[in-house]
């Protein structure tokens, strides 16, 4: 269903974008300038660390893969005018049962037993959000309140049993045991962490787009979100779209924490996949909803994060100051796509 | 040009070309207005009228062109500066709050305040009260817009644009939603406005409108203005010629049909609302038989909307019962009921009939992109093929990739039009099915509906126009109140003041069998 004037409007979308980027990367090197002695290096490692060595790139490419999953998982909720503030307790709850799941099946088929944990995971965020578009359906619950509060009390929950029934005693962190062998996904591009869930998650997002725009689920669920009384008129059960794009969303966030798991970590440690929630909302807003636009969008995410880090080793930036320059290009990125969103909500809901 | 007066409105040399739809809106227009005059602006859907007048209000940026207002050359970029220079407009679909009061609705935007901050609700009402006792406007100020009736709605908005001191008033196809008593009143109140200074641009299907008020008249045609008149010297045939270039007859030739069987029935239909006494549906009884169509005439807000929604399946009834030939459908989904033969073109067609952001194929295949299923995959090769079937059939005047909101109204319509007798239905909703359109799309439409007849569908005709209620229709309700106060089945020979006086509830008097 792609043509011209399509691929122009993205072109026009695309430009947009360079330009927000260039004044953000303009005004972080004018920060570095003023906060750091040695600013050549600084911006050396800020911008061009990731790409120095296997390792710091490897490394960047795995910490994009959460974020590839919960931004699908924003991206359907949104899509469909749903809001899923609970990314943060869906992809926590789902790496923990991921975890038990793994722990209680110590000698398991690895294949088979992972499968087993995955789907456990994926079925704990599909859970999750389900049950706030369930309250939606039935009482009209606003969904940007009962999915957040929803999180919040999951994560509680789930610190407790890192910390307590499921804790490690042998470890020094605040952390289960760590998985079994079979169940850890092979690494790619060794030392890093990268892992081959990182075809997984290119996969899911093509899977996605291909839902979204090929598929009748597709179809009604963005009828819908565009224009509910529309997709009423026609006979589309709409409130089954209260529910199935808070389930996927869920789903996708649980996949992502099961993987974390899987993949990464090898263990579940206390509030380790904190902010892969919220940066899949910010990975949404910036690929505009769009399943394919994840991809790039993680990626840069993940590119930022990793700059800041080798700054930080290789440089005299700490923490704060790299986490400021990070926010600063971060912000202008999310101002201009927020901005947009809010722009086409109004014109569909006006 | 006819008038020697210098223009107190000139816009020249306007240009609009619309990329996204491909369409040479305004193709080098010269446009002029006398000061104090009535003119109105008629032209086909698509012709360009509506375009000029967002230029002229500057909700739309020409390509080419420029404005002279007392022939001072003037940019207008927003409806802000528009306002500046004292040119309001009131648009075809309202633009008022329905939970706030008539004087917060006039206010909107240049509230007096107290204190600085706190929105003084006492001044706005005497200011607005103050306007309307000048212009001899009978509303109350406090009272919430969600109450009104459509012409008093269009009377607010007309107050809006004087409360905001304009000289130049536009009016896009201000009488489409009024009664016939409602546009006498309208004419009136722009009468006077005229003769106390004002400058008057209506835009207008309606050419017997044209006739009463206007002093000229110019007539659009593909994005260029083909005639300027004087009212006076014109008739209204005329006008049609200039307006379509051939003249139309509204007559057509309807076969008689024997009567068929029931398709539809209600039985003492009841729709309650919370918190109103009064429901909105008291009891409604009706039948459509095979290959009739049947009528249903009411002033807004009487219970015509509901029954629709009833009809469709959108909403539920309190009590009472449905009967699709013979078996109970009451309070069934509309996916069942479009599944059982039921179509439907609503009165709203903008935010119900059709998802403005979506592509023109992707509104075609909201009822039936069930049939293009393959494991869960619609068929895109299946839906191009019926979109561009639809395209050619319907002769739909748009491209089937861009969003359906670039188009014309006329061919958004056409569009649900194709989309809803696609597939052969045996129960028929047509609600407004000609609001707003030009007499070639009526035409068609028209077309379309008896068409549907002679196939042996059973057809609901829901209209606020009565020409048309009165050449169509086999059965003739009036609703009132949300009660049938007058069926009819001889309806050639009604009046449309007769049913006039129905609709207002000035009549009650009705029997069955008279």
């Amino acid at each position: 269903m792609v043509n011209r004037r399509k691929l122009s409007g993205m072109m026009v979308t695309t430009i947009g974008l360079v330009i927000t980027l260039g004044i953000a990367f303009i005004i972080a090197i004018i920060l570095i300038f003023i906060l750091s002695k040695e600013p050549g290096k600084t911006i050396y490692y800020f911008f061009a660390g990731p790409f120095t060595n296997r390792y710091y790139f490897g490394n960047m490419l795995n910490s994009a893969i959460p974020l590839v999953f919960t931004g699908l998982g924003i991206s359907i909720a949104f899509k469909s005018s749903l809001f899923n503030l609970g990314g943060e307790g869906q992809v926590y709850a789902g790496a923990l049962v991921t975890t038990f799941i793994c722990l209680a099946l110590p000698n398991f088929n690895g294949f088979l037993g992972g499968f087993m944990a995955l789907t456990a995971g994926v079925a704990t965020g599909a859970v999750l959000a389900g049950l706030s578009g369930f309250f939606k359906m039935k009482w009209g619950t606003d969904l940007l309140i009962s999915s957040f509060l929803i999180s919040g009390a999951v994560v509680l929950i789930v610190n407790y049993f890192i910390t307590g029934p499921m804790d490690d005693p042998n470890s020094s962190l605040l952390t289960t045991p760590g998985i079994a062998l079979q169940y850890r996904l092979p690494q790619i591009l060794k030392p890093s962490k990268l892992d081959i869930s990182i075809l997984l998650s290119v996969a899911a997002a093509v899977l996605i787009f291909f839902f979204m725009y090929y598929t009748h689920r597709g179809y009604e669920m963005r009828m819908c979100g565009l224009n509910r009384e529309f997709a009423r008129y026609g006979g589309v059960n709409v409130s089954t779209y209260l529910i199935l794009p808070m389930i996927l969303s869920g789903a996708l966030h649980g996949l992502g924490g099961g993987l974390a798991v899987m993949g990464t970590h090898h263990m579940a440690l206390k509030e380790f996949t904190f902010g892969m929630g919220w940066n899949g909302i910010a990975v949404a807003l910036i690929a505009r909803n769009h399943p394919l636009g994840v991809l790039p969008a993680a990626l840069f995410f993940a590119y930022l994060g990793a700059g800041a880090k080798a700054a930080m080793l290789h440089s005299d930036v700490t923490f704060e100051i790299a986490t400021i320059i990070q926010s600063i290009i971060f912000y202008l990125i999310t101002a201009q796509s927020i901005y947009r969103f809010i722009r086409y909500r109004k014109r569909v809901h006006k | 040009m006819k008038t020697s007066v210098p223009a107190y409105l000139s816009m020249r040399g306007i240009t609009k070309f619309y990329q996204l739809s491909n369409v040479l809106a305004n193709d080098r227009i010269n446009f002029e207005l006398a000061k104090n005059e009535i003119n109105a602006i008629v032209g086909e859907n698509g012709a360009g009228k509506t375009t000029l007048m967002k230029i002229l209000y500057g909700l739309e940026r020409s390509d080419e062109g420029q404005i002279f207002l007392n022939e001072q050359e003037v940019t207008i970029h927003s409806p802000l500066d528009a306002n500046r220079l004292g040119i309001g407009m009131v648009h075809q679909h309202f633009r008022l709050i329905p939970e706030f009061t008539i004087a917060e609705n006039v206010t909107l935007g240049i509230e007096p305040v107290k204190h600085g901050v706190f929105f003084n609700h006492g001044e706005a009402v005497q200011r607005v009260q103050k306007v309307m006792d000048e212009f001899g406007f009978d509303l109350d100020p406090k009272q919430k817009i969600a109450r009104l009736t459509v012409g008093q709605k269009q009377q607010v908005e007309i107050i809006k644009i004087l409360y905001r001191k304009a000289d130049l008033l536009i009016l896009d196809e201000p009488t489409s939603a009024l009664t016939e008593q409602q546009i006498q009143k309208l004419f009136d109140t722009l009468r006077n406005l005229c003769q106390s200074g004002r400058t008057i641009i209506i835009i207008t299907h309606k050419l017997g409108e044209v006739k009463a008020l206007s002093h000229r008249v110019t007539v659009m045609r593909k994005g260029r203005i083909v005639a300027v008149r004087d009212t006076a010297d014109v008739d209204e045939k005329e006008l049609s010629r200039l307006m379509v270039g051939k003249s139309i007859s509204f007559k057509f030739a309807r076969q008689i049909m024997p009567p068929g069987k029931i398709v539809l029935e209600l039985q003492n239909i009841l729709v309650k609302e919370k918190g109103r006494d009064r429901p909105l549906l008291d009891r409604v009884s009706l039948m459509v038989h095979e290959g009739e169509i049947l009528a249903m005439a009411g002033v807004g807000g009487n219970g015509l909307g509901e029954l629709e929604e009833v009809v469709s399946g959108l909403r539920t009834v309190s009590d009472g019962t449905m009967l699709h030939k013979g078996e109970e459908i009451t309070n069934l989904s509309a996916f069942v009921l479009r599944e059982r033969g039921l179509a439907y073109v609503p009165a709203d067609r903008l935010y119900r009939g059709s998802c403005l952001e979506s592509s023109v194929l992707e509104n075609m295949i909201i009822s039936n992109h069930h049939s293009f299923l393959k494991g869960g995959v619609i068929n895109q090769n299946g839906i191009q093929d019926f979109g561009r079937g639809l395209k050619g059939h319907f002769s739909i005047d748009g491209e089937l990739e861009v969003p359906i909101g670039t188009l014309s109204g006329g061919n958004i319509q056409k569009v649900i039009l194709a989309r809803e007798l696609s597939s052969r239905s045996d129960f028929i909703i047509f609600s407004e099915p000609t609001w707003g359109l030009d007499v070639v799309s009526s035409e068609f439409v028209y077309e379309k509906i008896l068409e549907c007849r002679s196939q042996g569908a059973a057809i609901l005709l829901i209209s606020s126009n009565l020409d048309e209620v009165l050449s169509l229709a086999d059965t003739l309700i009036v609703m009132y109140r949300g009660r049938i106060v007058a069926k009819f089945h001889d309806c050639q020979e009604l009046s449309k003041e007769l049913i006039g006086e129905y609709m207002l509830g000035i009549r009650d008097d009705f029997k069955e069998g008279s």
